[in-house]
């Protein structure tokens, strides 16, 4: 079985509520985003709101489009675009935040499209990545926003999903998991 | 007939909690435990693009939106320009301004009304004008009122006895009505007071403020409850965002005091 699917099976019985962190190596990185947005969310049928930081939306936009993977249900929350050199173009699935830094806004950006997006359908969170986040911010600081976003959605009944890679951890980040998630998935090659 | 008098002197509100005022701001409600204490005049104070009138107005709207009548006085700035500012939100429905339930007065025009016009008032003026607001919001039967901003009727008032005397009658007389009052007042950033004149904030039932708050070169807009009578609440800072659905807040992060 490849990852795709590995990921996929692990996850497919999480309950509700569950904050899940995915600990993989920076060669899974899309086979994990593969089992997220394509697996898990139709076979949840969930809206999935993206937070990245390792990379820009386009560039996420762009591999999905290759892989095939259907959009329509992804939400982008983008720390990863330098917004100066973007053109945003007017696009109702990605929501600038200035800077990694604005943790704020990024839950300022979550919470509306909580709001914004059909409430009867479920909802995954994926945070992509604790790593990135943490170049650019203190770890108390990322705990904090973590523990406070993660109870959000566990309060709504979402998903929470957060990657660390893997190669970019330390054991000062795996803790900092440790106490704001529910379960660790090791995501290894030879499964 | 004293008798009857002091029965209406010493009547007790009701037991259990205030009747609240529901800003229909969810957070904001929430860190107020329910919303304002029904009748409280409320100063909403910070520096300038803070998001006071985005956020007064929205506290209109929604009591519109229950069904209650409000009113915006505007002094600085004209009312079809906030009204133009109120059309991209999603709630905003166009149809409570021609049911009366959102209505818009400009205060010169109240000035003029009354024959306002020298540079300061005197104290029979604001007494003028007090009764010309609240002669207005009883027949309107207004429950939520917002005047923005109050700063620019005090600079027609100069001395802090004058302002204590406007703000104190103004919020009297509106809680005697049951209405339910934003005073909009201005600050500088470096202010240490709440207010420019410093005796609007003691005599307030409430004070809001809102800020802009630099993290690394980073600018968020904040907002805190300083004080609130009649209710427990949060005095936490939260950060603001200004969106098509409205006001939004979170927490701000503290991370550790770095
Ligand atoms: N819905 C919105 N979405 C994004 N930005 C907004 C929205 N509404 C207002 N703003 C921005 O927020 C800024 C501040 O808004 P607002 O006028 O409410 O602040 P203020 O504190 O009343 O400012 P002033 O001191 O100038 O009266 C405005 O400059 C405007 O550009
Ligand atoms: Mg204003």
């Amino acid at each position: 079985m490849g990852v795709v699917e590995k990921v996929f099976e692990s996850l497919k019985e999480i309950p509700e509520s569950s904050v899940i962190a995915l600990e993989a190596n920076s060669d899974a990185y899309f086979d994990v985003i593969r089992a997220i947005t394509e697996k898990i969310s139709i076979y949840k049928n969930l809206d999935v709101i993206y937070i990245n930081s390792t990379l820009p939306a386009n560039s996420i936009i762009s591999v999905m489009d290759l892989l095939d993977i259907k959009r329509d249900n992804i939400y982008f929350v983008d720390c990863g675009s330098s917004v100066l050199l973007t053109q945003q173009t007017k696009n109702g699935h990605v929501l600038f935040v200035e800077s990694p830094t604005m943790l704020e806004n990024i839950m300022l950006k979550v919470e509306f499209l909580l709001r914004k997006l059909d409430r009867k359908k479920g909802k995954l969170v994926f945070l992509d990545s604790i790593n990135s986040l943490a170049i650019h911010n203190s770890l108390s600081i990322l705990s904090e926003f973590m523990h406070i976003l993660f109870n959000n959605m566990r309060s709504k009944g979402a998903y929470t999903v957060v990657l660390s890679i893997k190669e970019q951890s330390s054991d000062d980040i795996s803790r900092a998991l440790t106490m704001v998630c529910d379960e660790k998935i090791d995501v290894k090659e030879e499964w | 007939m004293p008798e009857q008098k002091q029965s209406k002197v010493f009547s007790l509100p009701k037991k259990g909690q205030r009747n609240r005022c529901k800003t229909g701001i969810d957070t904001l409600d929430a860190i107020l435990n329910g919303g304002i204490p029904r009748g409280n005049t409320v100063l909403v104070t910070g520096s300038c693009g803070t998001g006071k009138t985005t956020t007064s107005l929205e506290f209109l709207v929604h009591g519109a939106l229950y069904g209650e009548n409000c009113l915006f006085i505007s002094v600085t700035e004209a009312s079809e320009k906030l009204l133009a500012n109120l059309i991209p939100y999603e709630f905003f429905d166009e149809s409570l301004l021609k049911r009366g339930k959102l209505i818009f007065i400009d205060m010169p025009a109240i000035y003029e009304r009354l024959g306002l016009q020298k540079s300061e008032f005197s104290f029979e003026e604001i007494d003028l004008l007090v009764n010309a607001i609240g002669d207005i919001v009883k027949e309107l039967k207004i429950k939520r009122l917002v005047i923005d901003s109050v700063t620019s009727v005090c600079f027609q008032l100069k001395t802090e006895e004058k302002i204590r005397d406007f703000i104190l009658k103004l919020g009297k007389k509106l809680s005697d009505l049951g209405c339910t009052s934003l005073l909009v007042s201005e600050i500088l950033p470096s202010d240490a007071r709440y207010s420019t004149y410093g005796v609007e904030e003691a005599i307030a039932d409430g004070i809001i403020l809102m800020g802009n708050y630099e993290r690394r070169g980073d600018l968020l807009r904040t907002l805190q409850v300083v004080k609130m009578r009649g209710t427990t609440h949060s005095r936490a800072k939260y950060v603001l965002d200004l969106t098509p659905i409205g006001v939004l807040l979170v927490p701000m992060l503290k991370g550790g005091g770095d």
